[in-house]
């Protein structure tokens, strides 16, 4: 090989800060041309901010970057697009009352005469997706198909104009096991005519079914590049987990004393996910649940709050089963959820955190429609001396505090609803690690104090550090039912060892989870 | 777990969407119970039918362009206030300048309105909601001022005659213009790369952007075209009516956003159609006439419109839930 061609992507020593924070520092990538390659790392580790200097999104601090041999000289979705960079989005860049080769050909119409031809784009449209070999009617809306088929259509829009490079980000969290392979196939199509094609994802099994290289990122930093052939599941996880101070190693475990059983799900399905899950929480527990975007942990939550119907099975309290159709009936059955989207689900952040606390204990803290003032005050003194929450005074507005004090505000919301069950969903989200391991200690102590309590979350070391008990769930189901001391490294019992052991032995579970039978 | 191969939600009968020509299907049965009821009082009298048009077709110009509004998600509240001070416009530039002077000053006028309109909401960041109601004010203010509040006579027959007045053979020229911005606006909505850009931004903005959108500028034209087309209605009116007065249009804008709803464009952006909205005007138009022919009261005619209006957004809009 004499004459071979330019690298695709070539970033040599890229650096993008943030005022103090380094979201990437020094990396350096290159994708070769008819190459899928895997891009690595955990939620903050630098990949997202790479995928948005490629996109044009953002400039990079420092670094050079060239696309097929031609250095990116200004950073623009337009000069990006013009380079050869195609993007399929996870955040679906698609107009739901379009319809689907309205999307696909968007800003591109194909005309006849000065008129947009939609006949044309249909019909191209109908091409492309045979060429994927899945029927999706180019004429539907988008707001009116199914989940899989958008992020489907995302990837056709991108692919549907020659590209150079295509970068698929979590492209398979939607899809069914038929519409991977399919989506695979197509990736092997692109790849065979010399596309380059950066793969990110949380799915290990795919990556090492689809990619032929990796590049893994930690810290903003590049850790290593390797072809699969050369890498293990184990080898990955710990170059992605590293060796890093914990955060969480102040938080004390001892072991819960468990009372009666406080809620229970039989065989809970909804629409789509989750399927037939059966927990159990009891009294003084903190049970985790564990699993891949997509995997169906947040519906869970969703499900057992009310926010998502109830398809089949039943959802019992202290025994008996309640029926649960909208988020008061939880309320009142005595469940409270933390949500995932703490600004747009959680809290109102012009209000105060006074109003904020107040919001769903109106009913009790008032007299013929007249909310008490000085039982208000009450409530939000007390919340902010009971979590210790930081803020000026109970007439602060919350978008005056950290996240980690909001966060503590929407806890003490739904506390002073006096719940047994507190569910939280992805509870320290964006919260920096010192306020992180407050909310879990804050956890553990609401256990101790006799709540059940279900977790929600992507991060592991989160899960290790508030959990009694770790759930593991794969497409909709729980697949395995984990005791925090199983994860213990017997030989290292208590050291920052132990905190790592623990996490790639769930991370391994999670990745082997995929695809297991239930339990 | 969902399969591909097999369809997720079973694709709708045409039937399902018996909703979206709820406009159509509203018109001919409201059509068929005037003919049937009032029948020997003249309501099938082609006078009449003309007249309905006549009386229509300035509020259905306007809902053309307020249906790309819509289509954007934003709104025009100042298009009846504008049509007011074009008049005025019109009629004051014929007196000094004559005819094609007149449509220059009336043309102008809504150009420039409707460039600050959009500066304001696109350039500045204020809702065109609030925009568009603070224009409102200030047109009608600077139409009373101009005018001094008097009626300006316009004796230019020729203008008369094109601008709403006159007919061609047995044809209003109103209808004409109907007709016109109707089906060059159907197109332009359904045909051109703007118009599907004016229903991507307001289907959602976020997304629009990021597929290469320019979101701003084309809510900046949108407000402008809006514009334009109120100072042609208030042209129109001039014309019809002979002369520039500032109150030409009053309330209009609430007609005008009603026709465009009645005829299926979302107040959220991002659906709508050209010729809806037109059949939304000639419905209003339709059951304003009926309503009059029946013999009721101005009071009890407001009433009736309105609970008519509520019956027919009420049932092409529940399908949203």
């Amino acid at each position: 090989m004499s004459m071979s061609a330019p690298d695709a992507v070539r970033m040599t020593n890229v650096s993008k800060h943030f005022d103090a924070v380094r979201a990437l520092d020094g990396v350096s990538l290159d994708v070769r041309p008819g190459e899928v390659h895997a891009l690595l790392g955990e939620n903050g580790a630098g990949k997202s901010t790479i995928l948005k200097i490629l996109r044009g999104v953002q400039p990079p601090t420092s670094g050079a970057i060239e696309i097929g041999g031609v250095p990116l000289t200004t950073y623009s979705p337009e000069a990006s697009r013009a380079a050869g960079v195609s993007m399929a989005f996870q955040e679906m860049s698609l107009v739901p009352t379009l319809t689907v080769a309205q999307n696909v050909f968007l800003t591109r119409e194909i005309k006849a005469g000065g008129l947009i031809d939609d006949k044309a784009a249909i019909a191209q449209t109908k091409a492309l997706f045979a060429a994927m070999g899945v029927a999706i009617d180019p004429t539907r809306k988008v707001a009116d198909i199914p989940a899989g088929h958008k992020q489907l259509t995302e990837i056709i829009k991108a692919t549907s104009q020659p590209c150079r490079v295509l970068v698929l980000d979590e492209p398979t969290t939607a899809l069914s096991q038929t519409e991977v392979e399919r989506l695979f196939d197509y990736v092997r199509q692109l790849r065979a005519i010399g596309v380059a094609i950066v793969y990110v994802s949380h799915r290990m099994d795919e990556i090492f079914r689809i990619a032929d290289r990796a590049t893994i990122l930690r810290d903003g930093k590049h850790i290593i590049t390797a072809p699969m052939s050369e890498l293990t599941l184990d080898s990955m996880i710990a170059h992605i987990i590293g060796r890093r101070s914990r955060g969480f190693s102040d938080v004390k475990r001892e072991a819960a004393t468990l009372g009666e059983t406080l809620l229970e799900t039989r065989n809970l399905s909804g629409e789509h996910k989750p399927s037939q899950v059966s927990i159990t929480l009891r009294r003084g527990e903190v049970v985790g649940v564990a699993g891949l975007l997509g995997s169906g942990r947040s519906s869970l939550a969703r499900l057992i709050c009310g926010v998502q119907p109830i398809v089949a099975g039943e959802i019992r309290i202290k025994g008996k089963p309640v029926a649960i159709a909208k988020p008061r009936d939880a309320i009142d059955a005595g469940i409270a959820l933390v949500p995932e989207d703490r600004a747009r689900q959680g809290f109102v952040a012009f209000h105060s955190v006074e109003s904020n606390v107040g919001l769903p204990n109106l009913d009790r803290l008032s007299k013929k429609a007249w909310v008490d003032r000085a039982k208000l005050a009450a409530l939000a003194e007390d919340s902010i001396k009971r979590l210790r929450i930081k803020t000026d005074s109970r007439k602060a507005t919350v978008k005056t505090l950290s996240g980690g004090n909001a966060q503590k505000v929407v806890i003490a919301k739904w506390l002073a609803t006096e719940p047994d069950v507190l569910i939280l969903d992805e509870p320290t989200a964006g919260i920096d690690i010192g306020s992180k391991s407050e909310i879990v200690t804050l956890i553990r102590d609401l256990a101790k104090s006799g709540k059940a309590i279900l977790v929600l979350s992507s991060e592991l070391q989160e899960l290790l550090a508030a959990c009694d008990r770790i759930l593991v769930m794969s497409e909709g189901r729980i697949v395995r039912d984990i005791s925090r001391h199983e994860l213990d490294d017997p030989a290292n019992p208590d050291s920052l060892d132990a905190l790592q052991h623990a996490e790639s032995k769930l991370n391994k579970a999670m990745q082997e989870a995929r695809g297991a039978p239930v339990q | 777990m969902t399969d591909s191969a097999m369809p997720a939600r079973k694709t709708p009968s045409p039937l399902a969407h018996w909703r979206d020509y709820i406009i159509y299907i509203g018109f001919v049965a409201i059509f068929v119970i005037f003919a049937a009821t009032l029948g020997e009082r003249g309501f099938l009298d082609p006078n009449n039918l003309l007249n309905i048009i006549r009386q229509t077709a300035i509020i259905a110009v306007v809902s053309v362009a307020m249906t790309f509004v819509l289509g954007t998600a934003e709104i025009d509240l100042s298009v009846g206030a504008v049509a007011g001070l074009a008049s005025v416009a019109t009629a004051m530039g014929i007196d000094h300048f004559g005819i094609f002077g007149g449509i220059v000053c009336g043309l102008g006028t809504g150009a420039i309105v409707g460039a600050v309109n959009g500066w304001l909401t696109t350039g500045v960041g204020i809702p065109s909601f609030l925009t568009t109601l603070a224009m409102m004010g200030i047109a009608r203010g600077v139409a009373m001022w101009i005018s001094a509040t008097a009626a300006i006579p316009i004796l230019n027959k020729t203008y008369s005659g094109i601008f709403g007045g006159g007919n061609i053979g047995p044809v209003p020229s109103l209808l004409i213009w109907m007709v016109a911005f109707g089906s060059v606006g159907h197109v332009v909505l359904r045909r051109t790369t703007f118009g599907r850009r004016v229903l991507a931004t307001g289907g959602n903005e976020t997304s629009a952007r990021y597929s290469g959108v320019d979101t701003a500028l084309i809510k900046f034209r949108v407000l402008m075209l809006s514009s334009v087309a109120a100072s042609v209605a208030g042209m129109l009116y001039a014309g019809r009516l002979h002369s520039g007065r500032f109150q030409f249009g009053e309330g209009d804008e609430l007609s005008v956003i009603a026709a465009a709803v009645l005829g299926g464009t979302s107040l959220f952006g991002g659906a709508g159609t050209v010729l809806g909205s037109i059949m939304g005007a000639l419905m209003i138009g339709l059951i304003n006439n009926g309503l009059v022919l029946m013999g009721l009261e101005f009071s009890q005619q407001l009433i009736a419109r309105g609970a008519i209006i509520i019956i027919a957004v009420a049932i092409s809009q529940t399908k949203k839930r």
